[in-house]
């Protein structure tokens, strides 16, 4: 909605933002409305209905939901921490280091060519049907996600900032956490970013996978006994926590890279 | 070449080694596999709190003589010596401002002109620190600005602001590369007599880049002249003006015409030569 907007301001507003409003909201209950008729009168058990997944939302608030809820969302969060920080952190570090970065270069792009979810079921193997194996698969694909963005960003950090406070008498170190780190922040914020919504497949995969708890194994378990409503659900909810993390991500965004903004 | 030994003449004859020393020092760059001879085998001694300024066309190599003495660029034969020792790599002892400011984008006014005072080699307790920072930033007349990250200040304010984070620390050297191209002519007189009262009062070494030779005549101690590429030394002036001196009105000096009609002689030839200045 809001890209749409900035990136054709003339269109929206001759339009007018209200008229879009009205547009879009027709637009989806109608949809809602043609499947809620669709599942009354049909009686197919695959169509279910928007009032049945509501109620089924509801019920599940009432407490079965939460632990599965908890579960996935311990699992992202454990994951995308672990893996997002030592991503940064060797990202970081290997962009300020050209000739170490050269030699590992193949091995990391060899590592990362590997379709990453693939590897649940080797984690499963390893670790058992916990909440390990998804720590472990969230931590991977989003280390590399955090890893190339935060190089590439350190490699093009601009060396005239170093050379300023070299000349100033700063340590490497202090030129690396005065210059290197804020300057690649964009970078690891972006990261950060992406690695959202990656990280959520990672997890649900995961869980679909082999588990006993978590959205995924809701879905799994809704899928083995026909039971599309709660299906849908599931859906549903993680359509729900997808727009949240976005959400997040741009919040998190707009608070550290302030700076930026006025820069464009 | 005259010149030359006198200002080496004078140099011993005050019995203070020289600051900083050129011997001999040449730079030739590496375009597309020409070489391109940007500053000619020279030599010069610069005094201790000795303000210099640098004058002569584009391309004479004035950035290069700079680059050179804070050890951002070693010459391609020849040696610079400061306090009597080989420059080899990024010299400490200066405070380089540059023609590009390098502020720093994500940090405001305030931060970047603190900068320095961060660092463990100029270590200062906060209440000091903030303390000079305040100084500065009315200094530099950037009062008001404080918050503002660079992206937020014109051209001739990030100057101002580069200025005060390179003199906050009082380096014994100053090198500045055309600090004040940016700014508008009233400001600039400003921005002159605040530098002067500085480097005059911490007794700082001052080697000044610029275009304009009002402003070289106003600050300096001696102005080398310089001629086009491959840049070699034309001529040395010495500013006979007597200081404390007044940059509101020395320019309406008979003595400050006479400097500014000698200089501006001695770089016509070039400039009408079809360098842009």
């Amino acid at each position: 909605m809001a890209e749409g907007q900035r990136t054709r301001p003339a269109d929206a507003s001759r339009f007018g933002r209200d008229n879009i409003l009205i547009w879009q909201v027709a637009l989806v209950a109608g949809l809602l409305a043609a499947w809620e008729f669709f599942g009354r009168f049909s009686g197919g058990d695959q169509v279910s209905s928007p009032s049945r997944i509501i109620n089924r939302i509801v019920i599940w608030l009432g407490g079965e939901l939460y632990p599965h809820l908890f579960t996935t969302l311990g699992e992202l969060s454990c994951g995308m921490a672990i893996g997002c920080s030592l991503g940064a952190l060797v990202g970081l570090v290997l962009g300020r280091m050209p000739i170490v970065s050269i030699i590992l270069r193949p091995i990391i792009v060899g590592l990362y060519s590997v379709p990453l979810v693939t590897l649940a079921p080797l984690f499963i193997m390893f670790f058992g049907l916990g909440l390990l194996p998804k720590i472990v698969l969230v931590s991977i694909v989003t280390f590399f996600l955090l890893f190339f963005n935060t190089f590439t960003g350190a490699q093009q950090v601009d060396e005239d900032y170093l050379r300023t406070l070299d000349l100033m008498g700063a340590s490497k170190f202090e030129q690396f956490r005065k210059v290197v780190a804020p300057a690649t922040a964009v970078w690891i914020v972006g990261g950060i970013k992406i690695a959202l919504p990656y990280a959520l497949v990672a997890t649900i995969t995961g869980e679909l996978l082999a588990t006993r708890s978590g959205l995924g194994f809701l879905i799994s378990r809704a899928a083995e006994r026909f039971d599309m409503t709660s299906l849908y659900a599931v859906l549903l909810i993680l359509m729900a926590l997808g727009l949240l993390l976005s959400e997040t991500a741009l919040r998190l965004e707009h608070r550290f890279l302030r700076w930026r903004e006025a820069a464009e | 070449m005259n010149e030359m030994s006198t200002a080496r003449a004078v140099a011993g004859a005050a019995g203070t080694p020289a600051k900083i020393r050129l011997l001999r020092a040449e730079k030739t760059f590496q375009v597309r596999g020409q070489d391109i001879e940007a500053l000619h085998p020279t030599d010069l001694d610069i005094r201790p709190h000795e303000f210099i300024a640098l004058v002569g066309p584009s391309g004479c190599g004035k950035s290069t003589i700079l680059n050179m003495i804070a050890g951002l660029m070693r010459p391609t034969a020849g040696e610079v010596l400061y306090d009597g020792q080989a420059v080899t790599g990024p010299n400490r002892r200066v405070g380089y401002m540059t023609q590009k400011d390098t502020l720093l984008p994500w940090r405001t006014t305030r931060d970047n002109i603190r900068i320095a005072l961060e660092l463990k080699s100029h270590a200062t307790p906060r209440a000091e620190a903030d303390d000079r920072v305040r100084q500065m930033i009315e200094l530099v007349g950037l009062k008001g600005f404080e918050n503002h990250t660079p992206a937020e200040l014109s051209g001739g304010m990030r100057k101002r602001a580069a200025m005060a984070r390179t003199l906050i620390y009082e380096p014994e050297t100053l090198l500045m590369d055309e600090p004040f191209g940016a700014l508008d002519s009233q400001l600039k007189l400003l921005m002159l007599d605040q530098l002067q009262s500085l480097t005059q009062h911490r007794r700082m070494t001052v080697v000044f880049v610029t275009h304009d030779l009002g402003e070289a005549i106003t600050l300096s101690d001696r102005i080398v002249v310089l001629s086009a590429r491959p840049g070699r030394i034309r001529a040395i002036h010495e500013v006979r003006l007597e200081r404390p001196r007044d940059v509101f009105k020395v320019r309406f000096t008979p003595a400050f015409s006479e400097q500014h009609e000698r200089l501006w002689d001695e770089l016509k030839d070039d400039i009408i030569k079809g360098t842009d200045v």
